[in-house]
């Protein structure tokens, strides 16, 4: 037996490599720990009163850096594009076996409850924790429940393929509609008055347009999981 | 005993450590495994590293969500949001490019049946 078979180089070499690598960046980042990171955020959080919104991430995530969610959100729409390329598949097969009856009963009862659960995050994000991207992913863990529990299952394409183009339309004309009214993409052009803060009609264009990215993550969302889910069993 | 871990000094410099091991635990493996789920395993450990330091840097001691009300509207007790919206930004981010990853690990291995990444040598010839 050669040396080179005892020693376990890759092990020791790599961690000798990420070590260095971690103690790097270790050391730059304990020399600037910053310590008054929080100005910032107040500034925002001042700012942020004057779109009657409650919630300072969901303004933060809409409204400030709104054109980034739009990038965003296609960013996601590509990855599921890309998904859909490389595992579409005709099958209409979900799991191999069919699934015991207490799956079954079980998610008939849960899935309304997690679709409720799910809407209710999206349509309160500017008022609570949560908001689109979270209630997106809670619908999509709806849809995989039906998937692992019903073999022949399928989320219907044309209404994935309506609920994308709408969001996505939508969200670009409401950028557009404020770039007409107030010279600004993604301008706040509808009512945002401070008085009306903590009611579920306030904050003008903000808690639409994170319903309209909770729409478009919950469709991506359930493609994903029903490409990866769907596969050529030898039956 | 532990009041010292209160000061925001020293929760800065546990949350930097903390996830900076984390942060190793992930490159070593992203160096050292050969099965390409593993190593997208590493850097979805590596991404959940980047998310704790952040959080983490803007962390203080009783301070609330940056959720305005009537009862709450003193902006200095509570936390930054901008750390919270970027990481959100990067969660869905990370998580469409892990997707993408094993969709396309997945597609490789039904077509030749390899997972090692020494193997994966069809480019070279």
């Amino acid at each position: 037996m050669s040396l080179k078979r005892e020693i376990p180089t890759t092990t020791l070499s790599g961690f000798a490599l990420s070590g260095l690598l971690v103690l790097t960046i270790l050391s730059i980042l304990l020399q600037n720990i910053p310590n008054k990171i929080q100005t910032a955020g107040n500034a925002l959080l001042k700012l942020n009163t004057t779109e009657g919104v409650a919630n300072a991430v969901t303004t933060v995530v809409v409204y400030f850096r709104g054109f980034d969610t739009l990038g965003e959100i296609a960013v996601l729409f590509i990855a599921s594009l890309g998904i859909g390329l490389m595992l579409h598949s005709n099958t209409k097969c979900n799991i191999k076996a069919e699934s015991n009856f207490m799956l079954q009963t079980a998610s008939r009862l849960l899935f309304p409850i997690i679709m409720l659960f799910g809407t209710y995050v999206m349509i309160y994000g500017h008022l609570s924790p949560g908001g689109g991207f979270q209630g997106g992913v809670i619908i999509a863990s709806g849809v995989l429940l039906l998937l692992i529990s019903h073999k022949a299952f399928e989320v219907p394409h044309s209404v994935i393929v309506a609920l994308e183009t709408f969001a996505g339309v939508s969200y670009v004309l409401i950028g557009l509609i404020g770039l007409l009214v107030l010279d600004v993409f993604l301008g706040n052009f509808l009512p945002h008055d401070i008085s009306q803060m903590g009611l579920l009609l306030s904050g003008g264009i903000i808690p639409l347009i994170y319903i309209i990215v909770g729409i478009k993550v919950g469709s991506e969302m359930s493609m994903i999981v029903q490409n990866l889910i769907k596969r050529d069993y030898d039956v | 005993m532990f009041e010292f871990l209160n000061q925001p000094e020293v929760i800065k410099i546990i949350v930097t450590i903390g996830s900076m091991i984390l942060f190793f635990v992930g490159l070593f493996g992203l160096l050292t495994r050969k099965h390409i789920i593993k190593i997208f395993i590493s850097i979805a450990i590596m991404e959940s590293s980047i998310f704790l330091l952040f959080i983490g840097l803007t962390f203080k001691i009783d301070s609330i969500a940056p959720i305005l009300d009537s009862a709450h509207k003193d902006v200095a007790t509570m936390n930054d949001p901008i750390p919270h919206a970027m990481i959100l930004t990067a969660i869905v981010i990370g998580m469409a490019v892990l997707a993408l990853g094993v969709s396309f690990a997945i597609e490789y291995f039904k077509l030749t049946g390899k997972t090692d990444i020494d193997e994966m040598n069809e480019m070279r010839h």
